[in-house]
């Protein structure tokens, strides 16, 4: 009796209450599509949207919670995590607006997308508070199947089964080495699972400068990587971008990769402390490859999912240039550019799909003198395009800003001149598209922008793809301008954040300690 | 060294062996399905070495789970896809042969040195539990109570995802479809596939 009255007190079960409403959520529409039947199709997005929606409030209800920790220090609900929550619940907000028409058009049926969407964002959202290594895996496999599940889902198309295919076997192997790794921290520890345990663990006993932890940060970076597809680990990003269904990209492109940075700063500044200039090194290495590979081989795609493809790898490697800074400005810059990107690709992304709706293809060249057409999404693409690109008024400027000057502060004076020079490059080959569709002359138009038929916005479906357009349209024009909200926003969340503030302050001396015997060889 | 450390150090040596020689049966066998039953072996070896940790729990369950379902799930898609398909050997096979077993020699070597260099964090001798289930029920509902109910979210989704993948589809009602838009039966992306290149070209005219 006694065991499980103590447990109640200790468990601070509301500290969940937003995955709570998202399990919820997920019943629900489960529930209504099994008893209402295919005519449900009409209103579960919305109910989707409402329960994310009604989630992110509560996250915004929990912000500066005085108790973070929850289920017995398994789960942290601290600041940071609630930024990165509510990026991967936003983003899944925006797909779903941007799936329904695109969904009922593949023929498959949308509870089942939204409901395997809102699991994958469940994963996603979990994976950015946990706190223990089990939680870790268990939320990270969440994750990782219903994006499975949702690759292939337009299953009787082979493209869509290749990449599915291709993303669960490679998939299931990074997953299986991250475990590795991960089990290897835990037998360092002498057996705990919770991160801070394992930190204090490292740092007491003589397993701190070990081969074995080296091994284990190898694995666990391996594992991150694949998520957020920094470069050796990318091989999978343009195949699978390919082939899945286009609002699942989107996800994948913004709520996996979000989730999948909340989990680097929260797995490798807590538990990897000891060894923060090797995995600096190593995150410096991989920043360099993504920012270079990424930005150039974007350059030689015809298809625009390819290209978007690679420039979201080149987007990563910016991205973490804030995570090597490892300053306060570095992690709120990171949080900055991310809840700007998913605006900017988010909306990019919609009017893709808006344009192979109409017109039932991708290709760059395809999109000649659309402008004659289409206004409305000539100027959305454009404007998304370009503030990816960096182009000054729109927020990806500011961003990159930002996270440039945080890098410049904290000496990384080559990393942030590669990151201006690959975003130079970046600006070639979004301005490329701009160009094609608006400077073009009419005679010069394609032939698909010629069959253009006039975008029917009373359709089934494409009320809430206009939404989405016109909100990323919106957001990414004015979170320029009017940014100061959320850089306040991003900073509060790193500077009220327990888990990044004690890691500043040990860094110094772990640092001292590796100089003093930096001419110890590692292997001992 | 007294009786129950060598019958310990005995059955360890002979599940090991088992272990190795199963293992490396399911990788060489050419026939797939020896490998499914070697793989059985497998498993049910690492149940043993569990039992050998006190782990009686999670033996069961290694043996009810991996051989009982897993295996066996192997076993079926063997059989019902049991096609002989010749397959043309390609040139030069040795060299990626050579490449594979390479890297798999330098990664044994790395890691069997990572495993002796490292001062492991032993902490005192365990005394075995009473009963493992216990304790893992406490556990579960205590401080892996989350990953225990999230992984219900899981499984319920892999059920999910499972159905979809394999049901038959439906086609879609004619008055659904009749009102405004026009009758949609592909279920493909929206998106035309790219003009193939030479390679995959000459593939699918092979089908």
């Amino acid at each position: 009796m006694d065991f499980s009255s103590n447990i109640a007190t200790q468990l601070n079960a509301g500290a969940i209450l937003p995955e709570g409403i998202v399990v919820v959520t997920i019943l629900l529409v489960l529930i209504c599509d099994l008893i209402v039947g295919k005519s449900s199709a009409r209103w579960l997005p919305y109910v989707a949207i409402a329960g994310l929606l009604a989630s992110v409030a509560a996250l915004w209800l929990k912000w500066d919670a005085t108790e973070s920790l929850a289920f017995l220090q398994g789960f942290n609900g601290d600041d940071l995590s609630i930024a990165f929550r509510g990026i991967v619940a936003l983003s899944a907000t925006v797909t779903i607006l941007m799936s329904v028409r695109y969904v009922e058009q593949s023929g498959t049926s949308l509870a089942e997308f939204i409901a395997i969407l809102l699991a994958a964002t469940l994963g996603g959202m979990f994976l950015s508070g946990a706190n223990d290594l089990v939680m870790i895996f268990v939320a990270l496999e969440t994750l990782s199947i219903s994006s499975y599940l949702l690759t292939g889902y337009t299953k009787r198309d082979p493209r869509s089964n290749e990449a599915a295919l291709k993303y669960l076997l490679i998939g299931a192997a990074s997953s299986a080495i991250f475990l590795y790794g991960v089990s290897l921290l835990y037998g360092l520890s002498g057996g705990q699972t919770n991160l801070d345990a394992i930190a204090t663990a490292l740092a007491n006993g003589d397993g701190g400068e070990s081969l074995g932890l080296a091994i284990a940060l190898v694995f666990a970076i391996a594992g991150i990587s694949f998520k957020i597809s920094a470069v050796p680990f990318h091989q999978w990003t343009p195949d699978v971008y390919e082939g899945s269904p286009t609002p699942v990209v989107a996800f994948l492109s913004v709520g996996s990769k979000a989730a999948g940075f909340a989990l680097a700063i929260r797995l490798l500044v807590t538990a990897f402390g000891a060894v923060s200039e090797e995995w600096h090194f190593i995150f410096t290495a991989l920043a360099i490859l993504s920012m270079i590979l990424g930005n150039v081989v974007a350059l030689a795609q015809t298809s625009m999912k390819r290209m978007l493809a690679y420039s979201s790898i080149g987007q990563a490697g910016f991205v973490m240039i804030g995570f090597i800074a490892g300053t306060d400005a570095g992690y709120s810059s990171m949080i900055f550019y991310l809840l700007i990107y998913l605006f900017m690709n988010l909306g990019a992304f919609t009017c893709v799909i808006l344009f192979s709706l109409q017109t039932g293809t991708d290709q760059i060249s395809d999109y000649s003198g659309l402008y004659q057409k289409d206004p409305l999404l000539t100027l959305a693409l454009s404007i998304c395009l370009l503030s990816l690109g960096g182009i000054p008024p729109f927020a990806g400027f500011f961003g990159k800003i930002y996270l440039f000057w945080s890098g410049w502060q904290a000496g990384l004076y080559g990393l942030v001149l590669l990151g201006l020079v690959t975003s130079v490059v970046s600006i070639y080959y979004y301005i490329r598209v701009v160009k094609m569709m608006v400077v073009k002359e009419p005679q010069e138009m394609s032939e698909t922008v010629e069959n253009y038929p006039e975008v029917r916005w009373s359709l089934p479906g494409m009320r809430p793809l206009q939404v989405g357009i016109v909100v990323s349209l919106v957001a990414t024009t004015l979170a320029g301008i009017l940014s100061n909200p959320l850089f306040t926003f991003a900073n509060n969340s790193v500077i009220n954040s327990p888990v990044l503030q004690s890691a500043k302050l040990t860094q110094p001396i772990a640092k001292a300690g590796i100089s003093e015997t930096s001419d110890r060889p590692i292997v001992q | 060294m007294n009786l129950a450390e060598g019958v310990q150090i005995v059955s360890f040596g002979i599940l090991a062996a088992l272990m190795i020689a199963a293992a490396l049966g399911v990788v060489l066998f050419e026939k797939i399905v020896y490998s499914a039953f070697l793989l059985g072996g497998v498993f049910i070896s690492i149940s043993g070495l569990y039992i050998l940790l006190n782990a009686d729990f999670v033996a069961a369950a290694q043996i009810l789970i991996y051989v009982g379902a897993v295996n066996v799930l192997i076993l079926f898609a063997i059989m019902l896809v049991n096609k002989e398909e010749v397959f043309k050997p390609i040139s030069g096979r040795w060299i990626r042969k050579a490449a594979t077993a390479l890297v798999c020699v330098g990664l044994f070597a790395l890691l069997s040195t990572m495993v002796l260099a490292t001062p492991w964090n032993l902490a005192a001798p365990i005394t075995a539990p009473e009963s493992t289930l216990i304790l893992i029920g406490k556990h579960f509902f205590s401080d892996y109570l989350l990953p225990f109910e999230l992984a219900s979210v899981l499984l319920l989704m892999a059920m999910i995802g499972a159905i979809i993948i394999a049901r038959r589809d439906f086609i879609p009602d004619i008055e659904a479809a009749s009102s405004d838009q026009p009758l949609q039966t592909v279920w493909r992306l929206p998106e035309r596939p790219r003009e193939l290149t030479p390679t995959q070209g000459s593939s699918n005219q092979r089908k």
